[in-house]
């Protein structure tokens, strides 16, 4: 199989470091062999002069433990490289959700973060602090200042608007108002005070967090950002990675005891009630996924998908049925609506977290936007085809512009595709999360074992088929996908359109009445 | 999930549709239309539920002048825009009475699920004051009397013998006064607003046995066996139903007691708002229900004092052959 590639080639670039620093090194290693033997002489005790000590030679020593430092180092570059990926681009995620979720919900609300500090809204700006600073430094800082609240303020013809739309104002894009909440409140959470409950479970509440983020972090070890950039590529990496993403709830679970609190204690047991109703259906579902791609690599999953001479279609066109059950699935896993019944606001406080503040519950806060954002990146890796762009091959085919466009995507990075699918796909969970509301335990119960299960069994069964009748190590016919993705979007459409007939018809019930006469005579009806 | 609730609305029936697919329309239309230029797509343009969202129509414009700051924003009164984004719209409330929820958005309005404004078929009021007696709060009040009704009374050789009022055990019966010319003469019909010529005696009927009655006199002279044939029939009739609406607590006891299908709450929750206690005493023309809307009641009222009439008519044939 041809293996995918682009020019950020950090694993090589890594590779390359770490064997030439490595290699220089050894250089500057004395190549002359160092004689420390000390050889005492014969006495009456021995006959034989006896010589201790060795004669090494450094370079050559080095050289025998060169490869193993040449992948510590490594991995060591990669696990940085990776973890500040993700957590540089997982900036857009909270943001996403805070803006995404304002334009579905129609509630457009403050942009009060360090936009409104800054620039002010309707000509208040922020108690004009630069005044405060000495030697007139500041009135560079309150002509800008001025200038934006003019410009970009939030201002209205109606000074009532005005006022009003302080609650509603619609913000610029290009501003990115209320980006950098995420800094802001991460220093809120590290300056907070450490509370434990008199009566929690001490040891046990302080490893809960820990668990929790540590498998998080871990999970994005087997998440490639690219077809170059991972901490470690094992072999059945998509084993290891499903395996410590099932890890987390134990955590949850263990926090919820650990609190001591009636709410934390139900949050984990519903964690723990609905673990068992979709952590199967997702196994089953990745298990489909590795039958259709051949593999249990995550990249070599990817590569099927983009592959020249072997697959050359997403996932998502061959089992569209399977990308539903992994979406679903995978909401339900990383604990987000309407799955999010551990940690329910509504009925329970804050869930299982209730109990922990400060920098803890920041870290699990962002543990869990890391999990949604590494489910977000599985999907694209699963089924939207990883680091190829949309219809790739058969954009860089085009008579005329093919050539063009095959420059352009080789000069785009595969990881610019795989955030921007990802940065998408959380879209979608939020868009979720605006319109659904949140199923009891009962109910995510049964639509796991009753719905969830059989389905991704079809869905295994499936891709079995799929893999076995129409895959002969060619490109996929044309017609497959095409006539996959057909039959499963009609039969969506026919369930999306059940609307209920014989409710239309019993409109009228036998109790409900309306007034002839109108009551008021002021009334302005009809 | 193929579960069906009897919940009377398409749109409040949890199905994949309404419970999913709706939802996630809804919200994406919402976020579609804050998008520049693709938010003007007239897919996504619902406006008001269908009402175009100008904030000055042309007829307030005149009264206002087309210099105004609202005229030509995509305002509604509830609906506010921006300048810099006109397209985004907030929908809050439903400008009732303008508007009702009923009509927008169905699906979030459950009917016949509360108790509203008290309904009355008229029609169908027999006037036997149940629903005054079972009011707790006092708020029904209700004015009746047993009067002769000279409709009713049709004599031998009338083309409607037979099936007017006659005596009834347990009905009401009148007898003219002595002085029952000299009563109606010496009425003063032009000073007198309130009263009526007392002409009759009224009397409740206990027993009738051939041509003897036993009545018991409304004017409390006791029980006394007199010639039937000097008694008019006469009935209970309503002169005034009111209802005071302000100490009314739609409790429906009122519709529990009613023995004739007649007493309802109904789902109107408007008309019960006004500017003094005296305007929340709703007469009988504010309480009225069409009979058309409770069909079967109203059948099943008919039906019953059918069977009445046809027993009454039955004793009669029975004394007449005998």
């Amino acid at each position: 199989m041809m293996a995918s590639r682009d020019w950020l080639d950090v694993v090589g670039w890594s590779e390359s470091f770490s064997g030439w620093s490595m290699d220089n090194v050894h250089n500057i290693m004395p190549s002359n062999d160092i004689d420390m033997q000390v050889t005492i002489p014969s006495t009456w005790a021995w006959q034989e002069p006896i010589t201790l000590g060795p004669i090494f030679n450094m370079q050559s020593g080095f050289a025998s433990i060169q490869p193993a430092l040449e992948s510590f180092m490594h991995a060591t570059i990669m696990c940085t490289v990776v973890f500040t990926t993700m957590m540089l681009t997982m900036l857009a995620i909270p943001y996403i959700e805070r803006k995404f979720i304002g334009r579905l919900m129609d509630r457009l609300g403050a942009t009060t973060t360090l936009r409104s500090l800054w620039v002010g809204e309707s000509g208040v700006t922020a108690g004009e602090w630069w005044k405060q600073l000495p030697f007139g430094m500041g009135v560079p800082i309150g002509w800008a200042v001025k200038a934006l609240n003019s410009t970009w303020g939030n201002s209205h013809d109606l000074e009532t608007i005005a006022r009003v739309n302080n609650r509603s104002y619609h913000g610029y894009w290009f501003l990115l108002p209320g980006f950098f909440q995420a800094f802001a409140d991460f220093m809120k959470f590290a300056t907070k005070e450490h509370i434990v409950p008199k009566n929690a479970d001490k040891v046990v509440f302080e490893v809960a967090p820990v668990i929790i983020l540590a498998t998080t972090v871990m999970v994005f070890a087997f998440v490639p950002f690219g077809p170059h950039i991972y901490a470690a590529n094992p072999e059945l990496s998509l084993l290891f990675m499903m395996a410590i993403f099932g890890i987390a709830p134990l955590g949850v679970f263990f926090a919820g005891w650990a609190s001591n609190n009636k709410y934390t204690l139900i949050g984990g047991m519903r964690s723990a009630a609905q673990l068992t109703a979709y952590e199967i259906p997702l196994l089953i579902t990745v298990l489909g996924v590795a039958v259709l791609s051949g593999s249990f690599n995550i990249i070599e999953i990817v590569d099927f998908q983009m592959g020249q001479d072997q697959g050359n279609v997403w996932n998502i066109f061959l089992m569209p049925l399977g990308a539903l059950l992994f979406l679903v699935t995978m909401i339900a896993e990383v604990e987000r609506i309407p799955f999010d019944m551990p940690e329910a606001e509504a009925e329970l406080v804050e869930g299982w977290w209730t109990e922990y503040g400060g920098i803890r519950w920041g870290l699990m806060f962002a543990a869990e936007y890391m999990r949604s954002y590494a489910a977000c990146i599985l999907f694209a890796l699963f089924f939207l085809g990883g680091w190829e762009a949309p219809f790739q091959h058969t954009l860089s085919g085009l008579p005329v512009v093919g050539g063009v466009l095959t420059t352009v995507f080789s000069l785009i990075p595969g990881m610019i595709w795989v955030l921007l699918k990802a940065w998408l796909l959380f879209a979608v969970f939020v868009w979720i999360r605006a319109s659904l509301h949140r199923v009891r335990t009962d109910q995510i119960l049964e639509f796991g074992w009753r719905y969830l299960l059989p389905l991704s069994m079809l869905n295994l069964v499936i891709a079995v088929f799929l893999r076995l009748q129409f895959w002969t190590g060619e490109p996929w016919e044309l017609w497959v996908p095409v006539a996959v993705t057909l039959i499963s979007g009609g039969l969506f459409v026919i369930l999306a359109i059940d609307e209920d007939k014989e409710a239309l018809e019993i409109q009228r019930r036998p109790y409900s009445t309306q007034a002839v006469v109108k009551a008021s005579p002021g009334s302005h009806r009809d | 999930m193929s579960y069906k609730a009897n919940t009377g609305h398409p749109h409040a029936t949890p199905n994949f549709r309404n419970l999913v697919i709706r939802p996630m329309w809804m919200t994406l239309k919402t976020a579609l239309r804050t998008v520049p230029f693709v938010g003007k797509l007239s897919i996504l343009k619902n406006n008001y539920h269908g009402k175009p969202t100008t904030m000055v129509d042309a007829t307030t414009m005149l009264r206002v002048g087309s210099n105004h700051p609202s005229v030509g924003q995509s305002f509604a009164p509830d609906r506010e825009t921006s300048q810099v984004m006109p397209f985004v719209e907030r929908p809050v409330t439903v400008m009732y009475p303008y508007e009702r929820l009923e009509d927008l958005e169905p699906w979030l309005f459950v009917p016949g699920n509360y108790n509203g404004r008290i309904g009355i078929i008229w029609e169908t009021c027999t006037a036997c004051k149940a629903c005054v007696k079972v009011c707790p709060n006092d708020c029904l009040h209700m004015t009746s009397e047993v009067r002769v009704n000279v409709l009713e009374l049709t004599e031998e050789g009338d083309d409607h013998h037979g099936y007017g009022e006659e005596l009834e055990e347990g009905g009401y019966a009148a007898r003219e006064k002595g002085d029952y010319d000299g009563i109606a003469s010496g009425f003063d019909l032009v000073n007198a607003h309130t009263d009526a010529p007392q002409q009759y005696d009224f009397a409740e009927v206990i027993e009738l046995t051939g041509d003897k009655a036993t009545v018991r006199w409304s004017d409390g002279s006791g029980i006394e066996t007199i010639d039937s044939s000097t008694l008019k029939p006469a009935e209970q009739d309503i002169v005034s139903g009111q209802i005071d609406i302000g100490r009314c607590m739609f409790c429906g006891l009122c519709a529990e007691a009613c023995p004739f299908e007649s007493f309802f709450m109904t789902n109107e929750y408007d008309g019960m708002a006004e500017f003094s206690r005296e305007e929340l005493w709703m007469d009988a023309s504010r309480t009225r229900v069409l009979p058309a809307v409770h069909q079967e009641r109203v059948d099943l009222e008919l039906a019953k004092r059918a069977k009445k009439e046809q027993k009454k008519r039955d004793r009669k044939a029975a004394r007449a052959e005998a």
